[in-house]
């Protein structure tokens, strides 16, 4: 999976924007989402694969990591932020 | 963890959402006016361009330079080239090469009268998000009245290159008395020349429009009836054209843009920036200051009393637009 062709995504003080330039939406993402859009945006690659790299970078659970993950990931692409 | 605009304060230009532009790093849009020179002489034109209209003073090829690498440097997302004409500029596919090769997602602005086949391939294998071609009117007759010097025929003929090449094409429409009533007409005809957007909105007065606005102002039972169509039209191309306008007026946007300022930057073809094209307030000049210099001052302008002076004066006197040429430096 990899961010949708027309949307950038760039690192604010408050953790990111996603900017979906053709309806020209923008999209604030506090440092948690910010840190999972940043790894897909770096290296898109499956859901599992996203889950293990955050896992390695965060503390916590895999359980909740993966919860986590799971709903945002679907949030993006329900906004047709994210593509495969 | 995902916040966006709310619904009923998304406006179709580059929108802050709730993190407000104080809060950005940098600008997420930037609108160049690359040039002022012009083939056409449109009647409505907000700029004043025209031919032999270039300003004296416009970037130089460094200046230019030095321009672009800041906002390759800052990351910008999303740039725009208007004019004038940009493709009259003679640096004009190398600027768009370099912000494309550097991942800036770029949109031209054009009357598309310059447009060939092999300058559309070149377009699409240079990268650029979309073309978006003016087309104020469905027939020729409308046209070629509104845009002085201009032919339908080949504004048509630069869509159809352009459609060739495969590059995404999006239409602007400009509403006069003497066209407001083709408005279905032209959301068909874009859809028909394979357009992927339409934008239109009030015709402003300013630039040329004072000039002439005794043959361009529609009434605001002809402006009733194209919102009217637009809503319409949205709902016909669903899912296959978007459909954006503008409904609400100008003292109302710019009320909206007191509290919510879009971090969108407006650089004139000498590098001054003004804060939104509706204002004649200035607030950098890319001569002299570094991009985060002038989005820094952008950021403290918007609070300048003389700026929501203005806007309430406008409320008293709307023809205070047509200076918005003469420049307030703040």
């Amino acid at each position: 999976m990899k961010l949708a062709q027309y949307v950038k995504f760039r690192e604010e003080r408050f953790g990111g924007v996603l900017f979906e330039t053709r309806s020209e939406k923008v999209f604030a993402l506090n440092p948690t989402a910010s840190a999972i859009v940043r790894e897909i945006a770096r290296d898109g690659s499956d859901e599992p694969g996203l889950v293990a790299r955050l896992a390695d970078l965060f503390r916590g659970s895999r359980a909740t990591i993966e919860t986590e993950v799971a709903a945002f990931v679907g949030d993006l692409r329900s906004r047709g932020l994210l593509e495969d | 963890m995902l916040e966006a605009a709310p619904p009923g304060e998304a406006i179709p230009s580059a929108t802050p959402a709730r993190t407000g532009a104080g809060d950005l790093g940098a600008p997420l849009y930037i609108a160049w006016q690359v040039t002022n020179e012009c083939d056409l002489a449109c009647l409505h034109c907000i700029e004043e361009s025209g031919p032999g209209k270039a300003f004296r003073d416009e970037l130089t090829a460094a200046q230019t330079s030095a321009f672009l690498e800041q906002v390759a440097a800052e990351q910008v997302p999303y740039m725009s080239f208007s004019g004038g004409e940009p493709t009259l500029h003679p640096r004009f596919f190398e600027m768009a090469a370099y912000l494309c090769e550097r991942q800036t997602q770029l949109k031209i602005e054009t009357n598309a009268h310059g447009l060939t086949a092999e300058g559309c391939e070149r377009l699409r294998r240079t990268g650029v998000k979309a073309v978006q071609v003016s087309l104020d009117g469905a027939t020729r007759e409308t046209f070629n009245r509104m845009r002085v010097r201009g032919d339908f025929a080949r504004a048509l003929q630069g869509i159809a290159h352009l459609r060739a090449a495969g590059v995404p094409v999006e239409i602007n429409y400009s509403p006069t008395r003497f066209n407001i009533h083709e408005i279905g007409l032209a959301v068909d005809l874009a859809y028909g020349l394979g357009a992927e957007s339409f934008y239109t909105g009030r015709t402003m007065y300013t630039g040329n429009a004072v000039k002439t606005w005794h043959r361009l102002a529609p009434s605001e039972e002809q402006y009733g009836g194209f919102f009217e169509t637009l809503h319409a039209k949205t709902r016909e191309y669903a899912g296959r054209m978007r459909v954006h306008f503008h409904e609400m007026g100008l003292l109302e946007e710019l009320r909206y843009r007191l509290r919510h300022p879009a971090a969108l930057l407006i650089v004139l073809p000498n590098g001054l920036v003004k804060l939104i094209n509706a204002l004649p307030f200035v607030c950098g000049d890319l001569r002299r200051q570094s991009l985060k210099e002038v989005w820094a001052n952008f950021q403290r302008a918007w609070q300048d009393p003389r700026v929501s002076q203005f806007v309430e004066d406008l409320a008293n006197d709307p023809r205070k637009t047509a200076s918005l040429h003469q420049w307030v430096f703040l």
